[in-house]
């Protein structure tokens, strides 16, 4: 019975394995890609991007991600890709010492890499490609709230969770361009939300009623800004306490139409995920080598390069009077 | 008053939170988002009652957050094309209560451990979502936020929606012979069916009404905003497991109440924005959270050490 | 749980057959998946070399990636097998590796000393599990619920969240990354931790009253085992080993932080179940764990390298799903065998006194 059993078995192993071999050899160029999560629809609309490029470039594209909150889980999916035998890595850093450790051994083994939307230590990529520096986006967030608010008042941040490296730079940056330039303004309070738009919901709920001078709700999680807002509108308190923050404009549309967000600042995060296959690619058929101070793409434009960051521009601010013209 | 020690003291437990505070933060006490609170926890309270029947007939369901997002989300493709809410409602619902009796055939036809086939539901129903849904919103239609109503009534159905279904559970435990029989089965599965009760069916009810209860938790969570986050019930087991056991209902069955639960519900709920009014740093929240299952469960155990008499 | 039969009393050899049973069951999945993604997960890449599962540094992989697990699944045996569980192991990963960061970076102590220490706080820390469940008695889940909450509160709070200790010296590193007699250096590491772990549970007396005292505590404390210290002992034992199973994470990564070990008591709990551990005691092994953890690993990174699997984008999810319907069948299967036997009763000497069911 066990012997029979054991010959079943190998027999059905053989013949689906047979029935999915590949084909020898796929000439194609194999390029992949690591979101920081599969999870966070602005993850997805950045592969949406790398997978247009992949299709009009002709390569072949792939991509895997954590979909829970295993830290661990990027490094393992790139070790992986190694042994996969892959010809480029993009990846969106969650752990920025940790996941270098596995992209320099990528390196070694001859498979560029190539980092977008957080980076990674210097030594364990070729290029970064930024959407826009920390400290532009922290910079952005905050000069946008001194407008709003008139350069006095208290505002506070939601953030996704404390342990999340890109949020507290963001943040570093954030404290330290209101110190130096705003005095009038107090940040009373930090909290996280734990990527959930509930969980912001009743946060924002809570800040404002435990500190009843706020003037305006930072967001700096996506899923916190449409939850943040729905708290200020539940409130009822449209107008005396502003929302702004980091967000797609599809899922924050109905509210800045309202006026209960005042303005969401992202970049065109399609475009990010085109343009690091795009280099990429480059990378892999040695079109882009390193020291090069720009960078052309088929469609996008130029860019400039500075040191090896390739930066896609400044962060873009959607309110009222251009949300209409983006669907992402 | 020995018998309902346990919940007296998680209602003491937050009571004296409830008066530092007053002392402390008056601010947290304004009607709106005291209210706003409480309609973001009448979705928990739901599950909590249908949780805490599966614990008292001495099983466990770590499966109802991925449950709750299915639903959540299934209702809210339901809603995005156009279907009345008078369907979406049974729909919902239905979803839930055929996910939960899953979950009961699994446990009480076959036998498995509950602990084990829940654990299984729940990566699977995650990874199924995630796979479909790949963490894009849903946007609702206009006409659902609030039932179509106001704000202020929508929330103050919601909240009483959520009280009356706790209350109608309560007392049919109390009160009903069903009620007495899933005691029954939870206290010792066997002597209740040498009583001529039927444990297994039982078993397999309880986890379908659970299932039933995310359901219709998941639909008064989707009509409180515009959009629904795939992600939504992330961590709701943990939530709704700890406030049942800290409210007093003994994980090894036949013991509790639903009040309790309730009780233990409110606590829990109003950490996070006690420590915001408080002013404590958002970091010590889990630390805090913790400790006080971890007290409410030693003061069962010290209660149980002195002899009885 | 017993296989009783009215023609005679159980014997502990149906015992040994249904668990063999069980194993050589998975062993042949293992075997069988192994072959499959070897086939078919292995071809040549454009450059002419061999990639997937076939390679030997995915199978190195395959090791080097559960190690953590598998340390955490291998802690949890005992405590399943008296019975109880503990959904603290994990939390507990993330508290000792940030104490370990803390103790060697703000701490300035040596490596080694901080590694001693820090697997004496994953003891003390499994003290604490031990002494709330063996002494106040209180029930295993919930203490342990409590304590995830705990651990891992406490490691964001020591760190305020965003903290990480990273740079350590690369001799340390070694230990997670490098490679020591051909094999991963952690695997040795695993495989003496297993080898330990096996002679407790099945060659000493003490490992014996981990099953005695699962089937049946009170009939275990009639039988004159020290129960209490036993069930305290297997808390600490387990909390010492997620100490370990941090230090090695560390080591892998370069890097701790508060949230490390995220999500991976399921995991661990699920590969014990798998390998035929009952999640009530009484019944399990360690290389039944073994081969449960092994399953789970070869399923994981076999699925990322099937072709199919990844022109879908869906290898995480797959393997989520695919894991599932594993545990739910290795389930069914043994209750399904149980109902099996008990129709069809073996054949067996009669008893030497007859049944009392039986008229004599």
């Amino acid at each position: 019975m066990n012997t029979l059993l054991l010959r079943l078995g190998l027999t059905a192993g053989l013949l689906l394995a047979g029935a999915a071999r590949t084909t020898a050899a796929d000439a194609k160029i194999l390029v992949a890609m690591l979101p920081k999560s599969k999870g966070n629809a602005y993850h997805m609309s950045c592969v949406a991007g790398a997978q247009r490029a992949a299709r009009d470039l002709g390569v072949d594209f792939i991509f895997d991600g954590p979909t829970d909150s295993n830290a661990a889980k990027q490094n393992e999916i790139v070790e992986n890709w190694i042994t996969l035998g892959v010809d480029v890595i993009a990846v969106a850093v969650e752990n920025s010492e940790g996941l270098s450790t596995a992209l320099r051994k990528a390196r070694q083994r001859g498979i560029p890499v190539v980092t977008y939307d957080a980076d990674a230590q210097t030594d364990a990529r070729s290029f970064f490609v930024n959407q826009a520096t920390p400290v532009g986006i922290a910079h952005a967030l905050m000069d946008e709230a001194a407008r709003l608010l008139g350069g006095e008042g208290e505002f506070a941040i939601i953030l996704a969770t404390l342990t999340a490296a890109n949020q507290r730079e963001w943040q570093k940056e954030i404290e330290a361009r209101w110190k130096e330039k705003y005095p009038k303004m107090k940040l009373v309070a930090v909290r996280p939300c734990d990527d959930l738009k509930d969980k912001a919901q009743s946060e924002a709920t809570a800040l404002m009623s435990a500190h009843p001078q706020l003037g305006l709700i930072m967001a700096i999680c996506s899923p916190a800004v449409p939850g943040a807002a729905e708290a200020v509108k539940q409130a009822g308190k449209v107008g005396r306490v502003k929302v702004i923050g980091l967000g797609l404009p599809s899922e924050n549309r109905r509210y800045i139409k309202e006026g209960v967000t005042n303005t969401v600042i992202l970049w065109k995060t399609e475009d990010l995920g085109y343009l690091t296959v795009e280099a990429a690619v480059a990378l892999v058929k040695g079109t882009l080598k390193p020291g090069a101070t720009s960078f052309s793409s088929r469609t996008l434009g130029t860019f400039k390069i500075e040191g090896d960051n390739i930066l896609l521009g400044k962060p873009f601010a959607f309110n009222q009077g251009n949300i209409d013209q983006f669907n992402f | 008053m020995n018998r309902y020690f346990r919940e007296f003291s998680v209602a003491g437990a937050l009571a004296v939170l409830l008066v530092a505070l007053a002392i402390f933060a008056p601010g947290f006490y304004q009607p709106q988002p005291l209210l706003s609170l409480a309609t973001r926890e009448a979705p928990t309270l739901v599950v909590a009652g249908g949780m805490a029947l599966v614990i008292i007939c001495r099983q466990i369901d770590i499966s109802v957050g991925s449950l709750f997002s299915v639903c959540s989300v299934g209702a809210g493709l339901l809603a995005a094309r156009h279907w009345p809410l008078a369907l979406v409602l049974p729909a919902a619902v239905g979803l839930g209560a055929t996910l939960g009796a899953v979950n009961g055939l699994l446990v009480a036809g076959l036998r498995l451990p509950s602990i084990v086939v829940t654990l299984a539901m729940m990566v699977t129903l995650r990874q199924g979502l995630n796979l479909v849904r790949q963490g894009r919103f849903v946007d609702l239609p206009e006409g659902l936020q609030w039932f179509g109503l106001s704000q202020p009534a929508g929330q103050w159905l919601l909240v009483l929606a959520a009280l009356a279904l706790l209350t109608a559970l309560a007392w049919g435990m109390r009160h009903l012979a069903v009620g007495r029989f899933v005691y029954a089965i939870g206290s010792d599965a066997e002597a209740a069916r040498l009583a001529g009760l039927r444990p297994r069916w039982g078993t397999f009810l309880v986890f379908v009404l659970l299932g039933a209860l995310t359901g219709l938790a998941a639909l008064m969570n989707v009509v409180q905003s515009p959009q629904v986050q795939p992600l939504s019930g992330s961590g709701l087991e943990l939530k709704v497991i700890a406030a049942v056991v800290v409210g007093g209902v003994a994980i090894s069955g036949g013991r509790g109440n639903l009040w309790g639960a309730f009780a233990g519900l409110l606590l829990l709920a109003c950490i996070a924005p006690a420590l915001t009014h408080l002013r404590v740093e958002a970091y010590w929240e889990k630390a805090i959270q913790g400790a006080i299952i971890l007290l409410a469960v030693v003061a069962d155990g010290i209660r149980s050490r002195r002899p009885a008499r | 749980m017993t296989v009783s039969s009215p023609l005679g009393h159980t014997s502990s050899r149906d015992w040994k057959a249904l668990l063999r049973c069980h194993e050589m069951l998975l062993l042949y999945v293992l075997v069988a998946e192994w072959l499959f993604f070897y086939f078919a997960g292995t071809s040549t890449n454009r450059r002419g070399v061999l990639i997937g599962f076939g390679t030997l540094d995915r199978q190195f992989d395959v090791l080097r990636h559960s190690c953590e697990i598998g340390l955490l699944a291998l802690a949890l045996t005992p405590v399943i097998l008296t019975g109880g569980i503990d959904l603290s192991v994990g939390s507990l990963l993330g508290l000792c590796a940030i104490v370990f960061g803390k103790l060697w970076h703000d701490g300035g102590l040596p490596i080694p000393l901080a590694a001693t220490l820090t697997l004496a706080l994953g003891a003390a820390a499994g003290g604490l599990n031990a002494t709330l469940i063996s002494a106040l008695r209180l029930p295993p889940l919930i203490v342990t619920l409590g304590t995830y909450s705990l651990f891992r509160g406490l490691a964001e709070a020591i760190t305020h969240g965003s903290v990480t200790y990273t740079n350590f010296p690369a001799g340390f590193l070694a230990l997670g990354q490098e490679r020591w007699l051909g094999l991963p250096a952690q695997a040795w590491l695993f495989a003496a931790v297993a080898l330990c772990l096996w002679a407790l549970v099945h060659r000493t007396t003490f490992g014996r009253s981990f099953r005695a005292i699962g089937f049946s505590p009170e009939g275990a404390r009639y039988a004159g085992l020290p129960v209490g210290r036993n069930l305290a002992l297997v808390y600490v034992i387990a909390g010492a080993i997620a100490a370990l199973a941090a230090l090695i994470y560390t080591a892998r990564l370069g890097q701790a932080k508060a949230d490390a070990g995220t999500g991976y008591e399921l995991f661990a709990i699920t590969a014990v179940v798998l390998g035929g551990t009952s999640i009530f005691g009484g019944t399990g092994s360690i290389p039944g764990t073994l081969l449960g953890v092994a399953a789970i690993a070869v399923l994981k990174n076999g699925l990322a390298c099937l072709p199919v699997v990844m022109r879908l984008n869906a290898a995480e999810e797959m393997s989520g799903l695919l894991t599932g319907a594993l545990l739910l069948l290795a389930l069914a299967g043994s209750v399904m065998s149980r109902m099996v036997s008990q129709r069809h009763p073996r054949r067996r000497p009669r008893a030497s006194r007859p049944s009392p069911h039986l008229p004599a």
